[in-house]
Order: structure tokens, then C-alpha cells, then sequence
């Protein structure tokens, strides 16, 4: 019983993380249809920023404010202006293939000029376990989960109950009359390009401490943050939520009573499930964007 | 009588097609003008050219006297013009009332005062007014999305009328909507147009409800100006019985 509630806590925790990831990969998609499949690559970068500011004998905090910043101008202005724009005319096939180029490009430029080992990175929450109920927890996981919670709920407040929220839903349900009421979609855009970037500096700064910074760690996250995205519904910020904890919870269970071998084959097996059941994923909507 | 808009010697071309070939009319404050036409007379393409979301190949769109023949179209809205849609166009994943708030705004201000700003952005009010005033109270907090074809049509209009327009243009308000919900439609907006001399321009193909809302009609053809006049003139012009109304 301990055991089950400490798998379910970390898993939590690892699935707080995905649904982090998987929110800027609906984003991205309900307001400018891209696919981003260098999502992964977006997470593992902000943890390299801040150990380059680190190396440079830059004190901790300040090194993660520097990896911030550097991540929303990079990952989201620049990333949204040379590529994004360009490539959005010519329909969302071109964005997705051009992703996925610069998701091996980050990759092999990680490697080539920083390092091709594992890094070690501090974790922003002190180590040590905490007493639930009688169970000890890691405070690692109770603290990614309560920092994920804060974020979440930060987004959910600003996309639904402020003005500019309501702005940033119509530039994305309908940027047709969005523009004709006089709604500045371009910069709502921009703005959810910015919070995908922010909420990947966020992951990164809470993933990497558990599984060290490395360029080929993006694959695997990039990967979860896609099934969890398409397990909970594509076109839904909720859906992303639910499908990243129940990926989370899933892998960690799967992996203590199943098979530590299988574990990378749960998540898939579950998004073929879904995908032949469910195909709008648990809590979407069948699209109503016609393309 | 002041001219609201005024269109002069439009012309609209898309390749070697002509949609729209030397339209000229004019709308006098608080009037209600009816455009009828058989389809593909240019009704549409007359609206998406007037409003700034077609530039016109030739011509000129006066409103008020100035021209705004290329303005984008939320400069135009900006000077108090709206319109609603031929196929239906609200934000589905928000409530009633946040689309109307949503449609009234000026949607000018920086982020900051967009954030810490009331979320209504000042409209709660003249938004539950347009909510009564279209009977839409019961579904004020519902999505969108979630009404039926006739009540999204309904929120379209209330939509047009959340800035306080001057003149609003209505791309076949009655299409689709069953009877009961028409004759609600019909007498609203007159009622609008009676008490705040809103000024209406409707392109419809339901011509009962043209007939008896318009004080006047004109009649495009093949994307001119086919005839010209109050609904008991228009219904007797022998050209207009021929190409339309004889059908």
C-alpha cells in the first residue's frame, strides 16, 4: 500500500510534467496549427541555457532566470518569426516536417558543441522525504507536482477569466471574425508561442534534476507529451492535463507490476487504444476546424 | 436625411470573372435596405467589398461622406459598422455572453491592463441588455457552440449590435432559422431599428421577411443593379418578375 501510493505520487509528479509539455503542444496547435515535433527538443534545451550560465560561474537562481529568458526568446519569439511564419503558408505539413529538422538540429548541436555525456543538474526542490499518512514521499515529487499545479492553474486563470485570455480563445476558435472585431491575432499568437515557451523552461527546470540534462533526453519526453496531448484530446488544454497524469501514472505503475521491459511500450499500447476507440482522445471534441 | 454609406460604380473581378460590375447605391440614415438577387449575383462578394475584407478592382465606399474604400476590416468596424454572416460565425468554446463582451470591445490597451482590467472589459451591462433584448437570458453561460443553428444566429445578431453600430449589415440573417424563431429575429431588429435608428443593410433570399422589414429594395442581377425601389415597386418591375421574383 506504501509502495502503490509512493508509484502513484511520482508518477504524479513525471505526469505533471508531460501534461506541462503536452498544454504547449495543444497550444501551439489550436492557434496556428502547428505541429510541433521539436516539443521534446524544447524541453531539453532551457536545461542546457542554465548549465552554460552555470559553467560561467553564474550563481544558480540567476542562471535559471538567464535559461528563461534566453528559452522565450529563442523558443518562442525567434522560433514563431524564422520559422513558424514563413513555413505556415505553405500548410501545416511543411511546419511539421521543418519541426522535426530542428529537433535533430538542436539534438546534434547539444552534442557537437556542448557535450555528448549526461550532465548532472540541481533541482530547484531540496532533497529529502516527507511523512503522508504514514508513508514517506519525496519531497522531489510532492514539490514538481505542487509547481506544476501553480502553473496550471496560473494558465487556466489567465486564458478564462481575464480579457486577454478571451482574446487569445477567439484569435484561436475563430481568427476570421477574431480580426474583424479587431482582436490583434498575430500578437495573440505570439503570446501562446511565449507561454509554450515558458512552460517547457518550466519542465526542463523541473525534469531534468530527476533524469540529468542530455541531447537525446527530448526524444523521449517529446514523445510522451505527444501520446499524452492525443490520449487526452487534441484540441483541449484540459484533455493535455488528464492525458499527461494518466501517462504519468500509468508508466509508473506499468513498470513496477507489469514489466520494467515493456515499460516503453505501455504508453503506445495505450495510445493505440485510444486512438482505435476514442479517436478524439478522452476529453476532445471531434475537430471542427476544417483544414 | 444624412447618407450613411454610399457605394459609387463598384466593380469586383476575381480572374476574368465580373461578381461585381458598377453597383452604386446609398443607404440614408436609419433606413432598412433589402439587396435580393438570384445566387451568385454578387450579394456577398457586395458585402465583403464594402466591409474591407475584398478590395474592390474599382470603385468607391463612402461612409458618412469619407471614403473608406481599402480600410482593413476592424478599421471599418472601428467607425461603427458591423455585420453578421451567411454561415454562422461565433467563438464555439465561449459562453454567450463572453462572445457579445468579446464582440463589443475595442480590443486596444497593452497586455498589463488586459490582464488586471475587469473581464468584462467594461460591457457586462450593454451585454445582459443585448441577452434580454434577444431572448437568450436562459443561455447566457452556455457555449456557443452548444446552441442550435437558430440561437447561434440570434448571438450573431446580438453580436452586430454589441458596439452600438451605426450600420450593420446582415448576410442572410433568416437563413435556416426555423418560423418561430424568424418572426422573433424580424421583430427585433425592427424594434432596434425603431428605437435607436439603427441603420440595416440585409441581403436575404426569404422574401416575406425582405418584403415586410425593408422600407426599400434593390435588386442585383448577374452583378448589376437590376431595379431599384420600395417592395410594392420592386414586386411589379416587369425585369425584376422575369429574372427573380418569376422563378
Amino acid at each position: 500500500m506504501a509502495n502503490l501510493l509512493n508509484l502513484l505520487i511520482s508518477g504524479l509528479a513525471t505526469g505533471a510534467i508531460y501534461a506541462l509539455v503536452a498544454i504547449g503542444f495543444t497550444l501551439l496547435w489550436q492557434t496556428s496549427q502547428t505541429i510541433n515535433f521539436a516539443q521534446g527538443e524544447f524541453v531539453m534545451m532551457p536545461a542546457f541555457f542554465i548549465l552554460a550560465a552555470l559553467h560561467a560561474g553564474v550563481p544558480f537562481w540567476l542562471s535559471i532566470i538567464f535559461g528563461v529568458l534566453i528559452s522565450l526568446l529563442l523558443l518562442g519569439l525567434v522560433f514563431k518569426k524564422a520559422l513558424v511564419d514563413p513555413m505556415l503558408k505553405h500548410g501545416v505539413l511543411p511546419i511539421a516536417i521543418a519541426t522535426m529538422a530542428l529537433s535533430i538540429g538542436m539534438k546534434e548541436s547539444v552534442k557537437e558543441f556542448f557535450t555528448a555525456e549526461a550532465e548532472p543538474f540541481p533541482s530547484l526542490i531540496p532533497a529529502g522525504n516527507v511523512n503522508i499518512f504514514g508513508v514517506e514521499v519525496s519531497l522531489q515529487s510532492i514539490g514538481v507536482l505542487v509547481l506544476a499545479i501553480v502553473a496550471v492553474t496560473a494558465l487556466n486563470l489567465l486564458l478564462n477569466r481575464t480579457s486577454v485570455g478571451h482574446q487569445m480563445q477567439a484569435a484561436a476558435q475563430n481568427p476570421t471574425v477574431a480580426r474583424i472585431i479587431g482582436v490583434p491575432v498575430e500578437r495573440m499568437i505570439l503570446y501562446t508561442f511565449l507561454i509554450n515557451a515558458g512552460l517547457v523552461a518550466l519542465a526542463s527546470v523541473l525534469i531534468t534534476p530527476i533524469y540529468l540534462a542530455k541531447f537525446s533526453s527530448g526524444e523521449v519526453l517529446g514523445l510522451a507529451a505527444f501520446i499524452a496531448a492525443i490520449v487526452g484530446g487534441f484540441n483541449q488544454v484540459r484533455g493535455a492535463i488528464v492525458g499527461g497524469l494518466l501517462l504519468g501514472v500509468i508508466d509508473n505503475l506499468g513498470a513496477a507490476y507489469i514489466s520494467t521491459q515493456y515499460r516503453g511500450a505501455i504508453p503506445l499500447f495505450l495510445l493505440i487504444v485510444v486512438i482505435l476507440f476514442r479517436p478524439q482522445g478522452l476529453l476532445g471534441r471531434a475537430e471542427e476546424r476544417t483544414v | 436625411m444624412t447618407r450613411v454609406l454610399e457605394v459609387s460604380d463598384l466593380h469586383k473581378s476575381f480572374g476574368g470573372i465580373t461578381a461585381v460590375d458598377g453597383v452604386s447605391f446609398h443607404v440614408e440614415q436609419g433606413e432598412i435596405l433589402g439587396i435580393i438577387g438570384p445566387n451568385g449575383c454578387g450579394k456577398s462578394t457586395l458585402f465583403n467589398c464594402i466591409l474591407g475584407q475584398l478590395k474592390p478592382s474599382r470603385g468607391e465606399v463612402k461612409l458618412d461622406g469619407e471614403v473608406v474604400t481599402g480600410l482593413k476590416p476592424h478599421e471599418i468596424n472601428r467607425r461603427g459598422v458591423s455585420r453578421t454572416f451567411q454561415l454562422l460565425q461565433v467563438f464555439p468554446q465561449l459562453s454567450v455572453r463572453e462572445n457579445l463582451i468579446l464582440a463589443g470591445q475595442e480590443h486596444q490597451g497593452g497586455m498589463l491592463s488586459r490582464l488586471v482590467g475587469p473581464r468584462d472589459a467594461g460591457l457586462g451591462d450593454v451585454a445582459e441588455q443585448m441577452i434580454g433584448f434577444f431572448n437568450l437570458g436562459h443561455l447566457a453561460d452556455e457555449m456557443a457552440g452548444g446552441l442550435s443553428y437558430g440561437q447561434q444566429k440570434l448571438l450573431d445578431a446580438a453580436m452586430a449590435f454589441m458596439g452600438g453600430p451605426r450600420l450593420v449589415l446582415l448576410d442572410e440573417p433568416a437563413g435556416g432559422v426555423n418560423l418561430t424563431m424568424l418572426a422573433d429575429l424580424k421583430q427585433r431588429l425592427a424594434a432596434i431599428n425603431a428605437e435607436q435608428g439603427a441603420t440595416f443593410v440585409v441581403i436575404e433570399h426569404n422574401m416575406d421577411f425582405v418584403m415586410s422589414l425593408c422600407t426599400r429594395v434593390l435588386v442585383l442581377a448577374e452583378g448589376r443593379v437590376l431595379a431599384e425601389g420600395t417592395p410594392a415597386e420592386v414586386r411589379a418591375d416587369a425585369n425584376v418578375i422575369a429574372a427573380y421574383l418569376g422563378h
